[in-house]
């Protein structure tokens, strides 16, 4: 078993070499990910499985995708999913408009060839000499899932909100999940030519098979806690001060445990302290906080609930925050 | 390092985590290639690899807690009492002077020999395959005598009789108990992670071919459990996407009349489409003594199909009938049942008035898309069934159901009316478990799709 497991990694990739090693680098890009993050990537990578990965919206899903590839240095290859998509759309299309375009325009050559054949059997056989010019590669349009086969360098494919697709797609991208190769009637089965790291994120508006989930590593990431969502602050945000920081931090921590319709996320926390950073605040107060308050909740209803607690909150996280600092 | 892995594994599946052997195998290469030093990393490995939902997240989460917490604690005890044993009583009575295996090994005060025995007779007793609780304390005694309890205890009794070594005698009673402890607690612990799930898997397989009159009023949370599991099956089996075009054949009739403005060259295709109805139902429950705990769990599960089958009317009746589809949308589930049974369930049945009723209100409603279920005995205390309704609502719906929860042998035996009912339905059948539930409104949900 232990062979079989260290035999995976052929090639290993310095970049890739061990979950510290991936928290380092993605931290040097401005990702500051947690122990099960690194791991996954980690695990991804050396067991070749795609990672599914779930949690609430605005904790960076997707953003993991687009880091993963920046470390790298290879391509992001994103299918955004959604009702309906389709092998057509997601997999691969015949230029039909090149198709008929380059029959009309080669109506002569065609001539040509079709010349002093008898009969339309021999007209046939004639045809049959020149192939299938018309179904060659050069006549397909690929889409992102064979895009992501075809390149050289392995890139990182992100299917993005996988649980908006239909079951019947889902159904579809298990050939390409587990053996990295998809086939096309006309010309055979198509391998990848490096298997790509793929993600798949979900928002969970449905439950996803349990093929799809078997065949995946499953990654939840929650809200981060508050040191962690600090650090999150401080790499996107280098000039608001310390203080302001878990103070910002520690607010939000505090909508999070209320019953609010949509509670807020790091994006949004991320966003605040930006506007608060070009407000040239230094301190929260009550004026600020109110007029700041839509950067963070997205509901009027939400706002309203929030206003009249916003006195109580900031006297709450001045209790918090010199615990959380001794 | 793999034995302990896959143990844990059997236990997560104990507990209900549909674990594929594929999944164990990277959870094994991803504990290879991480290694297992780190407790918190291989926490994280086994997270991803084995569990699929948040929900069983968190049960391995506990159970890692459980499983290698406990391990190695005991294993940081045992390595202390090894190094440091009891100093005072090893000196002040040599251990040669106990015959029993069992005593020499209390004496020498090994806790990690103690557990390695422990552990071998505990795979022996059986503690790994504890169906019901009350098996522990069972368990627990063979263990110790497997370890050869009988001897010590012989031994010790006489000694006690012959009056000699008495406060050896008195230690070795103290540290027998004390291994006992440990091993209930090594029981206990081994029962939470094989079996407490198991005995939960056992209940719901009894209950589930159980006849739903018999089921004890304890067991009805649990009955309530059930019934919403199998419900969400089905539904999940049924509720694929209704319609299917822009793929599969082409029609070749509609493609060829909408291009008929072209002049017959083709532009537009046209696929052949197939829509799937979702069926209309309405169920109709006779909820008088005899009958309302069937009704109970048939409205329940009805209702619980939801998801799947949006349009259901509901009707209950003993001597007057009524719709009750409007107390399942505004109350709870429990709320209505309770409701029901309390103001409709204790009046004699009338099949008759039931269904002159039940014409007034629906027969207008049914057409070629509704399917009728009805569930009832039809035992009419000696009254006119109208039967002759009953036919008119067979020939206008697409299909008619009777569920009957009395064996067939007793159907027409005393005021039963079964037989006028029974020519005027697509399918008549008893219905007493909920394992007959499944299989009917499977049948229901499948002749629909």
């Amino acid at each position: 078993m232990l062979k079989q497991g260290l035999s995976l990694s052929k090639s290993p990739n310095p970049l890739l070499a061990s979950p510290e090693v991936i928290k380092k680098h993605y931290e040097a890009l401005g990702y500051v990910c947690s122990d099960a993050i690194a791991t996954a990537v980690f695990l991804a990578t050396q067991l070749q499985k795609p990672i599914l990965i779930e949690g609430p919206p605005g904790v960076g899903k997707t953003e993991l995708a687009k880091k993963t590839a920046q470390h790298l240095a290879t391509q992001l290859i994103r299918l955004q999913c959604y009702e309906g998509l389709d092998e057509a759309k997601a997999l691969y299309e015949w230029k039909y408009g090149k198709q008929l375009l380059y029959t009309q325009l080669l109506k002569d050559q065609l001539g040509d060839v079709l010349r002093g054949a008898k009969g339309l059997e021999a007209s046939v056989e004639r045809l049959h000499q020149f192939g299938d010019i018309f179904y060659s590669e050069e006549f397909l349009e690929a889409r992102p899932l064979l895009q992501a086969m075809q390149q050289e360098q392995a890139p990182v494919l992100l299917i993005d909100e996988i649980d908006k697709s239909d079951q019947e797609f889902e159904a579809f991208l298990l050939e390409i999940l587990s053996d990295y190769q998809v086939s096309i009637p006309e010309i055979g089965t198509v391998k990848a030519r490096s298997r790509p790291i793929v993600m798949l994120t979900s928002n969970n508006t449905r439950e996803l098979g349990d093929a799809l989930k078997r065949r995946c590593l499953h990654l939840y990431i929650p809200f981060p806690g508050a040191e962690l969502e600090s650090r999150i602050v401080a790499s996107q945000v280098p000039e608001l001060s310390e203080v302001l920081r878990n103070s910002v931090v520690a607010f939000v921590e505090q909508l999070r445990t209320m019953a609010l319709k949509k509670v807020p996320a790091v994006s949004e926390t991320i966003d605040w302290a930006r506007a608060l950073v070009l407000l040239n605040v230094t301190e929260l107060d009550r004026q600020w906080v109110e007029d700041t308050l839509n950067l963070l909740l997205k509901f009027q209803d939400d706002i309203e609930l929030v206003q009249p607690e916003i006195n109580q909150l900031l006297v709450d996280i001045k209790q918090t925050i010199p615990r959380s600092n001794g | 390092m793999d034995k302990p892995l896959v143990d844990f594994i059997q236990a997560l599946r104990h507990h209900g985590l549909p674990i594929s052997p594929a999944e164990t195998l990277d959870a094994l290469n991803a504990a290879a290639l991480l290694g297992v030093a780190e407790r918190e990393r291989l926490r994280a490995a086994l997270g991803l690899t084995l569990a699929k939902t948040v929900a069983h997240r968190g049960v391995l989460e506990q159970l890692f807690d459980q499983f290698f917490g406990l391990e190695t604690a005991s294993d940081a005890s045992a390595n202390a009492a090894t190094n440091s044993p009891a100093p005072n009583l090893t000196g002040a009575i040599p251990p040669e002077r106990i015959n029993a295996p069992l005593g020499q090994l209390l004496l020498k005060n090994s806790l990690a020999e103690q557990q390695r025995l422990m552990v071998t007779a505990a795979e022996a007793a059986g503690a790994q395959e504890m169906k019901l609780f009350l098996q522990k304390s069972r368990v627990s005694s063979k263990i110790l005598l497997a370890m050869g309890d009988r001897e010590l205890q012989l031994e010790l009794q006489g000694l006690q009789a012959e009056g000699q070594q008495l406060a050896l005698v008195v230690e070795l009673q103290t540290r027998r108990q004390q291994l006992l402890d440990r091993i209930k607690d090594y029981v206990e612990q081994q029962y939470f992670l094989y079996s407490s799930g198991r005995g939960q898997q056992l209940t719901e397989a009894t209950l589930y071919s159980a006849k739903l009159s018999h089921a004890e009023q304890v067991d009805q949370l649990q009955l309530k459990r059930l019934v919403q599991k199998i419900a969400k099956k089905l539904a999940s089996l049924h509720s694929r996407r209704r319609r299917v075009h822009q793929r599969g054949l082409l029609d070749v009739r509609k493609t060829i009349a909408a291009n008929a403005a072209f002049d017959g060259y083709l532009f537009h295709t046209r696929w052949k489409s197939t829509r799937i109805d979702r069926p209309k139902v309405m169920v109709i429950c006779d909820v008088s003594g005899s009958v309302a705990a069937y009704a109970r769990f048939l409205l329940l599960f009805v209702y619980s199909l939801q998801e799947v089958l949006p349009r259901v009317r509901s009707f209950v009746f003993s001597n007057q009938l009524a719709e009750v589809s409007n107390c399942f949308r505004d109350m709870s589930a429990d709320a209505a049942l309770a409701m029901i049974s309390e103001r409709w369930g204790n009046g004699s049945t009338d099949y008759g008035r039931a269904l002159v009723e039940f014409s007034d209100i629906a027969l207008a409603d049914i057409d070629h898309k509704t399917q009728v279920i009805m569930l009832g005995d039809a035992r009419n205390n000696y009254d006119d069934g109208h039967s002759e309704i009953w036919q008119t609502i067979y020939s206008r719906a697409q299909r008619v159901l009777w569920l009957n929860p009395e064996e067939r042998s007793r159907w027409n035996s005393g005021d039963s009316i079964m037989a006028s009912y029974a020519p005027y339905c697509s399918l008549l059948e008893p219905c007493n478990t909920l394992r007959d539930m499944e299989r009917i409104l499977g049948r229901l949900l499948k002749y629909s799709a």
